[in-house]
């Protein structure tokens, strides 16, 4: 399994034009953040103190979950190339066994997905801290390092479970570019979930990615918001709930309750991924006992 | 018998792409499956293998044997180098030792360009290194689909010395597909196959003697008087010459002596593969 992985990787760092590309593409939605819509969210929000500080921090938040979401989709391809160059079949001829090679891919995508984050992370913080000076405190940043990798392998296996009925690259490709266009409005980042219609808002709620959006936003903005809504809970809250801080089940969710929530949704979806592979190969070991 | 393949039937839709294949292969034995494009070669194949489920019928090994296959397409990665590419397939293996893939490089030349990424190599250090991929976990049996087709000629004859000698050498097993008939010329076991059927097996001599007619060329100052006094008719006549089509070297013989005054040359080429493959598969391109 260890080769496999290794082979993995190397694959998609040595090619530095589609590692460039897919930063970039996790890029370009935070620059054209900048651009067109940051200016008209500080507008709205002129009275709050660190506005740009608290601004900055969200849309660092939210955009790490998309590159989440996107980078470990870009990486699963690999999966789908191999079974359409027939490698996988050469692959499976090996004594690694199906199930070994399925996670070979998953555990390496997840490795992609984290590295990604971290390099976004490092972009964004850099960027914001020459223009904004904005600082973050050492708690803060080790959560949001636990989040990256706990936010990959999330996105890894919800993304296996859809690349699963995927067979060829081309019709990956067009569902990458879906994902990638969506992505941005389904976990809230561009507009924050407070201003969408309420169908949009349930929406949002059923996206993973929006769990791990809310999350990374705790985790980088809880200081700006401690000092902001000093002595100001209740308006704290509604703030927290409008710009998908904390996501609104019956009542607001706590930071436990949001990681458990994505720990079913990982639990469930490993289940039915690896639940729906074992059937695959069961199916397949039963010819060849039969021969 | 190692490998055995009893009524192996594949449809795909309305399609059967192979039709109640039997066959037999022999411990050390060299078979080629002929055929042309479309035939049936790569699916049987595959069946074997054990890549695709035959529709009907099925596949028999006496143990549970070792494979190494050489696909049609490349199945390595581009941008990894030689080295990298084989250690990779190695590490997949149980207990291969820790120099195999640079035991394989030395008997294989693939030395001076271990370091070279995969996807730059001429096609004919690419074959090798596929086989080299394919013998990593030294394998009981060799399955090469195609392996020398869009190589140029020296490099088709480098690979299939090759393999021949990896025949000789390991005692090990090999079932290859090709179209080149001068290939299969060199099997022990030549099994010719169309519309998923097989129409002949046997060894190349085998399959000529029954097939391929030999063919007398006869060059003579009275055509005219000549072609009265052979009994058999020719295939072709010009001018000067007629040419027969002859089931044995005798009849030509016979031919010979029998009209010596009236022939002023003659030339006599016994049948090949060639002849053999048109005679069982038509003409017609498909």
């Amino acid at each position: 399994m260890l080769a496999m992985i290794k082979r993995n990787l190397l694959l998609y760092f040595r090619d530095h034009s589609g590692v460039f590309f897919s930063l970039l593409g996790a890029l370009i939605s935070f620059v054209l953040y900048l651009v067109f819509l940051k200016k008209n969210m500080l507008a709205s929000w002129h009275q709050m103190p660190d506005a740009k500080l608290m601004l900055d921090t969200w849309l660092i938040g939210g955009t790490l979950a998309i590159t989440s979401i996107t980078t470990t989709l870009t990486s699963l391809a690999l999966m789908v190339t191999d079974k359409e160059k027939h490698i996988a079949d050469d692959l499976t001829l090996t004594d690694a066994g199906p199930l070994h090679l399925f996670t070979s891919y998953l555990i390496s995508a997840a490795v992609i997905g984290t590295l990604t984050q971290l390099a976004m992370f490092g972009i964004m913080w850099g960027g914001f801290y020459l223009t904004d000076g904005l600082t973050l405190s050492g708690t803060a940043v080790l959560n949001t390092l636990g989040l990256m990798v706990t936010s990959s392998l999330l996105a890894v296996v919800v993304n296996a479970a859809i690349v699963q009925g995927i067979h060829t690259v081309d019709s990956l490709g067009k569902l990458g570019t879906i994902i990638g266009t969506a992505a941005g409005f389904l976990v809230g980042t561009y507009i924050p979930i407070g201003a969408l219609p309420s169908f949009a808002q349930s929406m949002v709620k059923f996206i993973p990615g929006s769990y791990v959006a809310a999350l990374y936003r705790q985790f980088l903005m809880d200081d700006k918001l401690k000092s902001a809504f000093a002595g100001h809970l209740a308006t704290r809250h509604t703030f927290e709930r409008l710009m998908g801080i904390r996501l609104n089940w019956s009542t607001l969710l706590t930071q436990q309750e949001t990681y458990l929530i994505m720990g079913l949704i990982f639990s469930g979806t490993v289940v039915l991924v690896f639940g729906l592979k074992w059937l695959q190969i069961q199916r397949r070991r039963q010819y060849l006992r039969e021969r | 018998m190692l490998l055995e393949a009893q009524h192996l039937t594949k449809t795909f839709g309305d399609h059967i792409a192979v039709n109640a294949v039997d066959l037999q292969i022999e411990k050390g034995s060299f078979t080629a499956l002929l055929g042309p494009n479309g035939a049936g070669k790569s699916t049987t194949m595959n069946m074997l293998i054990g890549l695709l489920q035959p529709t009907a019928g099925q596949v028999t090994y006496d143990h549970d044997p070792k494979l190494g296959v050489v696909f049609q397409g490349s199945v390595l990665d581009d941008i990894l180098t030689v080295r990298e590419n084989l250690q990779i397939r190695a590490g997949q293996y149980r207990h291969i030792p820790a120099d195999r893939v640079t035991v394989l490089s030395q008997q294989l030349g693939l030395t001076a360009f271990m370091a070279q990424r995969y996807g730059t190599l001429s096609g004919g250090q690419r074959r090798r290194v596929d086989i080299a991929r394919a013998l990593i976990n030294e394998p009981d049996i060799l399955f090469l689909d195609e392996p020398t087709t869009g190589l140029d000629i020296q490099t088709r004859l480098a690979i299939w010395t090759l393999i021949q000698r990896l025949q000789r050498e390991k005692k090990l097993t090999v079932i290859l597909t090709t179209h080149y008939l001068d290939e299969a010329d060199a099997a022990d076991n030549v099994i010719v196959i169309d519309h998923g059927r097989i129409l002949a097996q046997g060894t190349a001599a085998d399959i000529k003697n029954r097939y391929a007619a030999d063919r007398l060329t006869l060059t003579s100052p009275n055509v005219a008087q000549l072609a009265a006094r052979v009994a058999q008719q020719p295939i072709r006549r010009t001018a000067d010459q007629l040419v027969f089509s002859l089931p044995t070297m005798q009849a030509a013989l016979d031919i010979l002596t029998a009209n010596r005054p009236l022939i002023s040359n003659f030339e006599f080429r016994p049948g090949t593969m060639d002849d053999a493959f048109l005679a069982l598969t038509g003409k017609e391109m498909r």
